[in-house]
């Protein structure tokens, strides 16, 4: 058997990141959710980002897509130091958030979940509804193809667990941001779903794009991330490739740093 | 494909599915089928049940147009996932702003001008009370109504305003064309604009994105303060226009008027469709429901029923939409 990861395009580690969080601590309230973690992702990687319930992982995800912002520490993009003081200025530095509980709105129907926020619209705010259903068609025809769905108008609350997720996929796509950061992607998916989902995730690494996957599940991590952080209580406790590692060892890691 | 071919033939069967399977189908249904009957019992009983005659219809038609315009604003902040018990507070007051400065000797248009400030500052201070606080609205704008009913009473007297505005002004809002009044006319192009600014403007696409899922709308670099407290200055707006319409028709303003508007402007909302939850309602789903409602009141009439039977009714509707909308999410 071919190991996969040797047929992979080979990640950009050396260099400059694409995003650098330096010494980022964040407490909410007395209660110290990040302890001067150092985390950076360069372009093309797969980083997965693990660690039991509390370590701190979603406050990581949330500072990544300027949610948050950190009590201290400092954030580079491209080696420039700067500051996401907010969802749009992160999402302009090329961010895209998928959340675990789905970053679309059940209500409006496909179409208008991916341009969400990103409204082809004239100057005056009304919507170029045509265009936008137009490249819609397009999206779902060439970007991602998801099974079952036939027209732009279906309502995204329609839509099953993964063909959701593949909609936000599909959304990050198109609109080329550098980032994708993920956060429990797979907890919602069958298992099927789960498998299209992280051959999704290694295409759009083989395009150029970064992604940080937040899991619990390691194995699922371990197909796809070039790099593995462990986070514990806070702090970081690994940062290592995948070559130098294994499920099994990152479980060991995961679990008994508790 | 003939099989196919025999499915697409707009079938008796086929219509209704296609018309239950709009946003604002079962509405459209509900208001139709309503109609019909009672249309046909005032068929049957012409004298004891007068509602297709002239006078009854006329009526209705001029009624219809004040509801129909504060349930068209607390419609867009529903879907936004917010109330306002204000508007009948805001509708009072600010038709009584609008009397009191013209009584007083102020330009009519700088007293319409004021009066549609002031249902829009009341609208924008709740708004922004409420996404400051992070209190729910229904409490906020519960306590700012009776700070504003407090107003309305200091202000007035507790007496009835009249208001003789400019011939010009009145047939603006009394003229009739043909049977209809134009208030009528005045609240559809209303309901048009509000259906653009909610089908076909960024601001609607974000009014369902905040109701449905703030926080995807946040994360999606939606700020979500400043498009609620645009949909609360919108309900103001409209509140208040739906005040000096109706005191430009009646000729003035007392201070118990709007009472009760609150309840029956979200229930016509809940009857057209609109969720109490937020992310879900239509245009026409609205404006049927507050229509509806003033069929209902109107029957209740004809059957010389007591009025406080809409209220009872009001309140039956919401219980039971709450009850229907719990059963719905945790199913």
């Amino acid at each position: 058997m071919i190991d996969e990861a040797e047929v992979r395009a080979a990640p950009l580690t050396a260099g400059t990141p694409y995003i650098e969080l330096r010494g980022i601590t964040h407490s909410y309230g007395p209660v110290l959710a990040l302890d001067r973690v150092d985390f950076k992702v360069h372009r093309r990687e797969i980083v997965g980002l693990v660690g039991d319930n509390g370590a701190g992982k979603s406050t990581l995800i949330k500072i990544l897509s300027g949610v948050l912002q950190p009590s201290r520490g400092e954030i580079l993009v491209d080696g420039r130091r700067t500051t996401f003081g907010s969802a749009r200025v992160a999402m302009n530095y090329g961010m895209e958030t998928i959340y675990q509980d789905m970053n679309l709105i059940d209500g409006m129907d496909i179409m208008r979940n991916i341009f969400f926020g990103r409204e082809a619209a004239h100057p005056l705010g009304f919507l170029k509804i045509g265009e936008m259903k137009r490249r819609a068609m397009e999206i779902l025809e060439k970007e991602i193809t998801i099974e079952g769905i036939r027209s732009p108008h279906q309502l995204v609350g329609n839509l099953s667990g993964g063909q959701k997720q593949a909609v936000s996929i599909a959304r990050a796509m198109y609109f080329k941001n550098q980032v994708l950061l993920l956060d429990e992607p797979t907890s919602a998916l069958s298992v099927r779903e789960t498998q299209a989902f992280l051959g999704h995730i290694t295409r759009l690494r083989d395009e150029g794009l970064s992604v940080v996957i937040v899991t619990h599940n390691l194995f699922h991590a371990y197909q796809v991330a070039d790099r593995f952080v462990i986070l514990s209580h806070g702090k970081k406790v690994e940062d290592t490739p995948r070559g130098n590692t294994s499920a099994e060892e990152l479980t060991r890691i995961v679990v008994g740093t508790k | 494909m003939s099989i196919s071919a025999e499915l697409a033939r707009p079938t008796a069967g086929n219509w209704l599915k296609e018309l239950q399977r709009r946003r604002s189908g079962n509405i459209v249904l509900l208001f139709v089928v309503i109609q019909v009957i009672a249309i046909a019992f005032a068929l049957v009983f012409p004298d004891e049940f007068r509602y297709v005659s002239t006078g009854n219809v006329q009526l209705m038609l001029k009624a219809i147009p004040s509801l129909v315009i504060v349930v068209l604003g607390v419609n867009l902040l529903m879907i936004a996932g917010e109330f306002d018990l204000t508007v009948g507070a805001t509708f009072t007051l600010s038709a009584l702003v609008m009397a009191k400065l013209f009584n007083a000797g102020v330009p009519l248009w700088i007293s319409v001008i004021a009066s549609l400030g002031a249902g829009a500052i009341i609208g924008v201070t709740n708004g922004w009370i409420v996404v400051m606080s992070n209190v729910p609205s229904f409490i906020i704008t519960l306590g700012t109504m009776w700070l504003w009913r407090g107003v309305i009473l200091i202000l007035s007297g507790s007496v009835t305003e009249s208001f003789y505005p400019t011939r010009f002004f009145e047939k603006l809002f009394t003229l009739n064309v043909g049977p209809i009044q134009v208030q009528f006319i005045w609240s559809l192009a209303v309901a048009l604009l509000c259906w653009l600014l909610l089908e076909r403007h960024r601001l609607g696409n974000y009014l369902f994105g905040v109701g449905g899922n703030r926080k995807a709308a946040a994360a999606l670099g939606v700020n979500t303060h400043r498009v609620k407290i645009v949909a609360f200055g919108i309900t103001g707006l409209l509140a208040a226009l739906s005040g000096i319409m109706s005191t430009v028709r009646i000729n003035s303003i007392s201070p118990i008027q709007g009472q009760g508007l609150e309840l029956q402007a979200i229930a016509a909302c809940v009857i057209g469709g609109t969720a109490l939850t937020g992310g879900k309602g239509t245009i026409l789903g609205a404006f049927l429901g507050a229509a509806l409602m003033y069929t209902i009141q109107d029957v209740l009439l004809l059957l010389r029923a007591p009025g406080h039977y809409l209220q009872m009714f009001v309140g039956v509707i919401i219980v039971i939409a709450a009850v229907l909308n719990e059963a719905i999410k945790s199913e």
